[in-house]
């Protein structure tokens, strides 16, 4: 069990580190959308391993659920911003995003 | 979630369902239902607050209530200037539905009696907010929505994790068994752990010093009326209200938490350090609007991090004054982009004479932020360092108090540049708002001034009926 349990880890860890890594270097922001996304799946990950440790499934599956759905929404409200960014500066670089400074 | 109050958070809902449809063609119908819905929330409230008797049958503490009724004072000053404000609002309808939806989100963050629902919350309130900043198309607001999601994104990240740790450890979410495994005195490394994770995604929420970025540029590119909303009230109950909720379970774990206690405190005088020297040398109105708000965060985060009694009675109340004085402020920022059309504050100049009203509530409100006596920033500013001295952390004291004079000195400048001085061809031709746009000003000086003044019964008051009722 505790073997199985230090594998999830080490997986939600590399994965993790995986969507950081692509978030530090992309420079567009359609990459860097696709790093959150799998940041925020290792996070899942992390929700569902701890259930099925703690013998706590039901009550981890319940909270995996209602997380997709606001995953779901937020990332639905992101690409919207993303898609109306680049019809007014098309560009998607995120180097272009400099009009605000002070 | 408590019972009582669910009410608050159902009728804006459905204020915010019904207004699309019912007032489709009539933008004037959208106003009025946004305004009679929040109008009537918050008489209630006040009845309820005022009145010890029907106080006593709320459950919950009264923090939650206290919270409450300023998300409603704040978004009803809000709603009813943006009602008046002939800005560039394309679609009144949206506008009104997303503002009533966060106004719920942020009633359910302030309820909510488990960390799983306060996430849930935060996102909704998240996602209402990068519509809003974006309301009136420019590309300002949409790169300070941008950066807005991608910094928010990763903190939401982090909450998860803490919560799913908080899963592994103690296998339920509520404050109650956090608090009871707390003070059971157990070796609690992995749940002090979840606790930092989920403090690090708040921390990012609220914009507290090393992760500010999105702050400044979020405030200043949004849609004005908003960014009186989300400097206002959104960013402290979406971090800040968090953050002291947890501080105040922290202060049970019988010293396990010193580490944690000690970085937050760090980083509360950190923030209000960076904050006031990078207001100093702003040009643009909201930009430096931002960074004070950045800098009175930090006073409030100091005081949560401190968490003896006093302190988190002081940070509820700096909070609470914050959110009347920082919106005044922004209103006014406002107002003047209205009148001048800009909001550099090089090019605007002698608008004494032409707003008046205007310059004399900004008058009020950049006092009380700064701390000068009767207002009612001093009083909580007072708490804080009486709290920081008498808890020991007596650097942490005199440094709060000197930044609090850095603060009168960015406010006078900011004050110097654009209603005293010379008359600028702004001046020359802005004229004063109307009044409808003043009344929202008006009342919250109103408020700031008899909070104030009334302050020895105001905190008999605050320590009777809220603190008492809090697990302190």
């Amino acid at each position: 069990m505790i073997n199985s349990f230090a594998l999830d880890w080490y997986f939600i860890a590399i994965i993790l580190f995986i969507g950081l890594y692509c978030m530090l270097v992309s420079r567009s922001l359609l990459r860097q959308l696709i790093g959150l996304e799998i940041m925020s799946k290792a996070a899942l990950l992390a929700v569902i391993s701890s259930g099925v440790l703690t013998n706590n499934l039901s009550l981890a599956q319940t909270v995996i659920i209602t997380m997709i759905v606001i995953e779901v929404v937020v990332v639905a409200t992101g690409l919207a911003l993303l898609a109306k960014n680049f019809r007014v500066n098309k560009s998607v670089d995120i180097w272009d995003l400099k009009g605000l400074k002070g | 979630m408590e019972r009582g109050l669910l009410a608050y958070i159902l009728i804006p809902l459905l204020s915010a369902v019904i207004i699309p449809f019912a007032a489709r063609n009539k933008p004037r119908l959208a106003d009025i239902l946004a305004n009679v819905t929040l109008l009537a929330g918050l008489s209630n409230l006040a009845y309820l607050l005022l009145n010890a008797n029907s106080f006593a049958e709320v459950p919950g503490d009264g923090f939650s209530l206290l919270m409450v009724f300023t998300i409603y004072l704040v978004a009803l000053c809000v709603v009813f200037f943006s009602a008046f404000f002939a800005g560039a609002m394309p679609n009144r309808q949206a506008y009104y539905c997303l503002l009533l939806t966060s106004v719920a989100a942020m009633c359910g963050v302030v309820t909510t009696s488990d960390f799983f629902t306060l996430y849930i919350y935060v996102e909704v309130l998240a996602v209402t907010s990068f519509a809003l900043i974006t309301t009136d198309d420019t590309s300002a607001g949409l790169e300070g929505a941008i950066k807005y999601f991608l910094l928010t994104f990763p903190a939401s990240v982090f909450i998860i994790v803490g919560l799913s740790l908080l899963l592994l450890s103690i296998g339920s979410f509520s404050f109650e068994s956090v608090q009871l495994f707390l003070s059971a005195g157990m070796p609690g490394g992995t749940v002090l752990f979840a606790m930092g994770l989920i403090l690090l995604g708040f921390l990012i929420k609220s914009g507290i010093v090393p992760f500010h970025a999105w702050t400044p540029d979020a405030y200043q590119g949004s849609f004005s009326p908003v960014s009186a909303h989300l400097a206002g009230i959104v960013t402290k109950v979406s971090g800040v209200y968090a953050i002291i909720r947890i501080s105040m379970l922290m202060r049970l774990s019988e010293g396990m938490a010193e580490a944690l206690a000690g970085t937050l405190m760090f980083l509360g005088m950190l923030s209000i350090i960076v904050g006031a020297i990078a207001a100093l040398r702003q040009k643009d109105l909201k930009r430096m609007l931002a960074f004070s708000s950045i800098s009175q965060l930090g006073y409030i985060v100091l005081a949560a991090g401190l968490g003896t009694p006093l302190a988190i009675i002081a940070a509820i109340f700096h909070l609470f004054n914050h959110a009347t004085f920082k919106t005044v402020l922004f209103l006014n920022s406002a107002s003047l982009e209205h009148a001048s059309g800009t909001t550099d504050m090089e090019k605007m100049g002698g608008m004494e004479h032409a707003m008046p009203w205007t310059s004399w509530t900004s008058v009020i409100a950049l006092l009380s932020t700064a701390g000068i006596p009767p207002l009612s920033g001093f009083w909580s500013k007072l708490l804080i360092i009486i709290a920081l001295w008498a808890g020991g952390a007596k650097v942490y004291a005199m440094l709060a108090l000197l930044f609090s004079i850095v603060t009168l000195a960015y406010f006078m400048v900011m004050q110097k540049k654009i209603f005293f001085g010379k008359k600028s061809e702004a001046a020359e031709t802005a004229s004063e708002v109307s009044a409808p746009m003043l009344a929202p000003v008006v009342l919250l000086s109103a408020v700031i001034i008899t909070v104030g003044l009334l302050f020895p019964w105001f905190y008999t008051y605050l320590v009777e009926t809220i603190a008492k009722r809090m697990i302190l």
